[in-house]
Formats: structure tokens, sequence, C-alpha cells
């Protein structure tokens, strides 16, 4: 018992060590893009100038640090590119996070609330939500998040339904964007993007290679991949040299793991 | 009574919602907007059942005496949000949101992180070629994690290639077959719930 | 240094001491977590929701129809007593039939329909040119649809491809898991950046 937890802390204080001191190196690694994530930044590069995208934080605040960088990532290249954002959560906690990521970003660029971007907040049930605002957005959401009467705000009085947004952005930790590509991808035929954790990339790999997900960004290395075609640094790229220690720390592990497996096997112990 | 009223509010709650997919029909979008309006503020009160079950839980610990300092602590921080925005409201410079991003937020993440230890852990104990399946598994797994980090690069340009490959064809596949008679499964068991068939909600008091 | 930035370093470190072992410092943190969360749950639902959607148009607007949902919702409630618990199915019984209508539609289209015609993919293309990619997919989707066919016995072609089946299965798993020790390990490296960088000052 005692020799197992021994070995636990040996595993644990080793990748402490080897993401602290990697992250103090922090040695420059290239990231040429993947093919989706040039996808979704080409969509949004090209898209025209006012356009309305709907970006909807649909994740928890432990997925925070590999999400952050993820959405500030896009929302920046949104914000850039002058397009209008409606955020929406639907997931309570995404709600203050989305709030601030959307408050940051919108300050740095200089946009207006209400004009450029405006935060409704959110809404249980996430299916109900989702398919109530295919109806009408102003219904869903009759205030934004700090209750101000959502026909009041300049930047909505043109948009109605999903009609009016060119496309969803769904920053998830889970398997809520499936209801957006199911629902509302099938039934109001509105295409929908996603920025993911790495952890949720294989889940929507058929969406993907069926059309119904049009582009995939996903995890730290998507991040990183991102604030490269972007020209501007953040927390993908700082975290890309522990990501990478971080990784072969493992397959070490895994390496001696089964290394001590065959030499036990072959001494007959197994 | 008990039974055939709640399975009669259901089959109706479900045809309605069902036909609505079908027509653009004013009334059909009134009656889908209705449910849907219902369907959403109900969802809202089960939190403050939850809520509610919650404070009780904890209180008759407390009157147990089992674990009191941190059932009370629990119970604080509940009372604590609610009354931060009592006070200065949910705007992003309110203590509201100062609690959320210094206090839940950091916490959270922190929780969550603790899987990368057990992660590592685990593929020391259990990540092991004891067949050929499980060969493969592993085979899968020590290619995406080289493929994914920008290391695989350096050490040829079509090593993301390959990983992509994996991840789009055989991996796809596989999961889309799981995807498949998942909806195949949902759609039964959607169509069993509405018929009265499958009653299993209606347990538990 | 910022007070916030204080308190998330301590509250950081008292739940890294789990790591260690269970001890009283991580339970106080981990109940401060849990009350927190819902605290924070009940005051967005009740500000986002109940607020906007039923108290303001009911009592405000004198939308009358929502007196359903209010009473519906209240019901929830008589599951605290033994006498009238059964009062709290007919809310949840709307929910779970609305659920089930507008899950048949999906399932049927986005998740069956869809994926089944993705699959169906000519093997030789315009030029003549065969596509591996596609044979790979339809076998992969095939062998893993007989895996989980269990009507039938796996023997003889069922029982050779379900065979086939669980080496695309343990691809797609390994798959996952090489990114889920990705995902994680972001997420840790996130808190040490806050720890070098915001807590402990060692980066700029």
């Amino acid at each position: 018992m005692m020799d197992r937890l021994k070995t636990r802390w040996i595993i644990f204080g080793g990748l402490f060590i080897v993401v602290t001191v990697s992250y103090l190196l922090r040695i420059k690694f290239e990231s040429t893009a993947s093919p989706e994530v040039q996808k979704s930044f080409t969509y949004l590069e090209e898209l025209p100038e006012g356009s309305v995208i709907m970006v909807s934080f649909d994740h928890e605040a432990s997925s925070l640090p590999e999400i952050r960088p993820l959405a500030l990532a896009m929302l920046r290249h949104a914000f850039k590119n002058d397009l209008k954002i409606v955020g929406v959560s639907l997931f309570a906690e995404g709600t203050a996070i989305g709030y601030r990521l959307l408050t940051e970003t919108a300050g740095e660029s200089g946009k207006t609330y209400g004009a450029d971007y405006v935060f409704l907040g959110f809404k249980p049930q996430q299916i109900s939500a989702i398919l109530g605002m295919g109806e009408s957005i102003m219904h869903v959401f009759p205030e934004d998040y700090l209750g101000t009467p959502t026909d009041e705000i300049p930047m909505m009085r043109g948009i109605k339904n999903y009609e009016e947004i060119e496309m969803i952005v769904s920053i998830a930790d889970g398997a809520l964007t499936v209801h957006w590509i199911e629902y509302v991808g099938g039934q109001y035929d509105q295409p929908i993007m996603a920025a993911l954790t790495a952890a949720m990339i294989t889940t929507y790999d058929p969406y993907l290679a069926s059309g119904q997900l049009y582009s995939v960004v996903g995890g730290l290395k998507g991040a990183a991949e991102y604030e490269n075609l972007l020209g501007r640094q953040g927390g993908g790229n700082r975290g890309m040299t522990a990501q990478t220690t971080a990784h072969l720390y493992v397959i070490t592990l895994i390496i001696i793991g089964n290394i001590m497996y065959f030499r036990a096997r072959k001494a007959g112990r197994e | 009574m008990q039974q055939r009223l709640p399975v009669l509010i259901c089959f109706v709650a479900g045809i309605l919602m069902f036909l609505q997919y079908f027509s653009r029909h004013p009334v059909a979008r009134t009656v889908f907007v209705s449910i849907n309006d219902y369907w959403q503020i109900i969802f809202a009160f089960t939190l403050l059942v939850g809520v509610a079950a919650f404070g009780k839980s904890n209180l008759r610990q407390i009157g147990r005496g089992i674990d009191t300092p941190y059932r009370f602590i629990a119970l604080s921080g509940l009372v604590i949000m609610p009354v931060l925005a009592i006070i200065g409201g949910i705007k992003i410079d309110s203590p509201f949101q100062w609690a959320f991003e210094y206090m839940l937020a950091p916490m959270q993440a922190t929780v969550f992180s603790l899987l990368a230890f057990f992660v590592a852990s685990a593929s020391y104990r259990g990540f092991r070629a004891r067949n050929l399946q499980a060969a493969v598994l592993l085979g899968a797994a020590l290619i995406v994690l080289i493929g994914r980090v920008p290391i695989s690069e350096m050490i040829s340009d079509s090593f993301p290639k390959v990983t992509f490959w994996i991840q789009n064809y055989p991996s796809m596949s596989a999961r889309r077959g799981i995807l498949i008679g998942i909806g195949l499964g949902s759609m039964t068991t959607a169509l069993r719930v509405i018929l009265g068939i499958e009653r299993t909600y209606l347990r538990g008091e | 240094m910022d007070a916030g930035v204080i308190i998330a370093g301590i509250l950081t470190l008292a739940i890294y001491t789990f790591l260690y072992r269970d001890n009283p410092i991580y339970k106080a943190a981990e109940s401060l977590l849990i009350g927190l969360s819902i605290g924070y749950a009940l005051v967005i639902y009740w500000q986002t929701t109940l607020v906007d959607r039923l108290f303001t148009p009911l009592f405000s607007r004198g939308e009358l129809n929502l007196m359903v949902p209010l009473i519906l919702g209240l019901l929830m409630f008589s599951r605290f007593t033994r006498r009238f618990s059964w009062l709290s199915r007919i809310p949840i019984a709307l929910m779970i039939g609305a659920g089930a209508g507008v899950a048949i539609p999906a399932m049927l289209y986005a998740r069956t329909l869809k994926q089944i015609s993705a699959s169906v993919a000519p093997l030789i293309g315009k030029g003549g040119g065969f596509n591996f990619e596609a044979l790979v997919v339809a076998v992969g989707l095939l062998s893993t649809l007989a895996y989980f066919y269990f009507s039938r016995e796996h023997k003889g072609v069922v029982g050779t491809a379900a065979k086939v089946g669980t080496y695309f299965l343990m691809v797609f798993f390994g798959a996952t898991f090489g990114y889920t020790v990705m995902s994680r390990m972001s997420t840790f490296i996130g808190r040490i950046d806050f720890l070098l960088t915001d807590f402990l000052r060692l980066l700029a």
C-alpha cells in the first residue's frame, strides 16, 4: 500500500516539475495551422463587416484554462473584423465567463455594448432554449444579462431569429454543441462552428465529416494555431512547451509501465 | 389518477412537440412556443427544488453533528452568492462577479486539473499492451499524443497527417457507428416514453 | 498584489493538497466550492429565467397564461411531502414528453439519416481512382454496428465483422484517450500559468 502511494507521489511530483519547469522555459515551437483551424479562421476572416455571429458559451468553469485561450482568440478575431456578436450561454457557469470574455475583448477593440455586441445571458434547458431562439430570440431573451429589455438594444432590433445570424460559434467542453447541430442545424438549417476542449474532439468527428458541423478549433493546440493565424500570441502558444513535455512525460510513463509489465510476465509472475 | 394523468400529459406534450417539426402554420408555432416556454420555466424550478433539498440535507446533518464545519462552510457558500448579487447586482465589477472569478472559477478549474495527475498515474498503471486489441488502442493513443503537439512537425511533416488520417477515417467510422446506435436507441426510447410504455420517470417519490 | 489573486491562489493550493491525500484543508475548500456553485446557479437561474421569463411578464405585464408553468413549477415542491409527492410527476411528465417529442425527428434526421448518407460514398472516383478512405469508413461503420448488434450471436460472418469492429473501436478509444490526456494537461497548464504568472509573479 505504501509502495503504491509512493509511486503515486513520484508520478504526481514528476508531472508537477515537468510542467512547471517547461512552462518557465517557454521554448518557442512553431505550430502549423491544421486544416480545421484554417477553415474556421478563413470563414470569420471572409465574413463581410457588420455580419452577425452568435457565440454560445456552452461550458463550465472547470474547463476555463483550456477554453479561455480558444475563446479569446476567436472573439478577438471577430471584433478585429468588425463582426457583431450576440453572446449567449447554455450553461449557468458559462454565463459569468462569457460576460467577462466578451467585455474584455470588446474593451481591447474599442467596441460598444449594444451597438457591436450584446450578451443575452443564460437560459436553462438547452434544447428548449435553442429551439425557442429559432422562432424568436427576443422571446427567449426578453432582457439581456443585465436586465435591459432586448428590444431597446439597438443591435438587436434587426435580429429576429437565426435567419439574421451568419454562424453560430459554440464554445463547449461537452455535448452541448451536439444540440446546436442536431436541433438548430437540423430544424433551422443553421451553420455551426465549434471551439472545443481537446477531450471532445473525437466526439464531433462524424458531424464534421458529414458537413453538419462546419469546422472545429480544438484544444490548447487549436488555440495556439489560431493565435498564430491571427498574429497575436496568447495562452495557447504560452502553454505549448508545457503541453509538449507533459505529453512526452505521459508517453514515458506508458513505456515504463509496459516494460515493467512485460518483464514481470516474462519472469512468470503474471 | 396518480399514474394516468402524468402519462396523458407526457403523451400530449410529446405528440404536439413531435408534430410541430412538420408544420410552419402559426397555430403550430404558437403551441410549440408555449410548451417550450413552460418546459424552460418548469426546468428552472427543478433547480430551486435542488437548492431546497441541499439546504435541508445540510441542516439535518448539522443537527446530527455530522461534518458540521464542512456543512456550515457549504451553506455559507450557498448564502454568500445570492447575498452578493442582492447587494451589488451581477455587473462586471460587482462583488458577485468577483466571487465567481476569484473563488468559484479557480477552485472549479483546479479540481478539474487534478485529473491530469490521475490520467498520468493511470497511464503508468493500466495502459498496457496485454493483447492485440490493447496494443491497437495504445498505438492510436501514442500517435495522437505525439501528433497533436508541435514536436511532431519536427519529427516529420507527415506525422500530423497520419494523426488526422487515423482521426478522420478509422476512428471517425467507429464513433459514427456508436452515434447511429445511440440515435436509433434514443428514438425508440422517446417513442416508448410518449406512448406510455416506458414509465421509469414516474418512479420515486 | 490584488486581494482576489491572493485568495484564488490560496484556494488553488488548498485544492492541490488533495494530491498528497484527503485532508481537512481540501475538504473545507471542496465544501466551499459546492456551496458557491449552487449559490451561483441559484442567482443565475433566478435572475435570467424566473424573473425575466416568468415573474416580470406574469406580474408586470399580466400574461396570465404563465400561471400554468408557475403552478406546474410549484408542484415540483410537492416532492417534500409524502402525501402529495405524486403531483411532482405532472411537471416532470410535461418536460419528459416535450423532450421526447422534439428528440424523435432530431435523432432520426440529424443523428441517423445524415450520418448514414455521409457514409455512402463512391468507392471509384470520376477519374477511375480507388477511394480507399471511403472503404475504410464503410468497413469501420458496418463492423462497429455489427459489434453492437446483439440480436444474433456473434458467430460466422457477424462474428468476424464484430471482431473487426472491436479494432476500429480500439482506434477510436485510443484517439479519444490521447485527446483526453491533452485536455487534462491543458487544464493543469492553465492553473500553473495562474500560479506562476499571477500568484507568484515569476513570469511577466
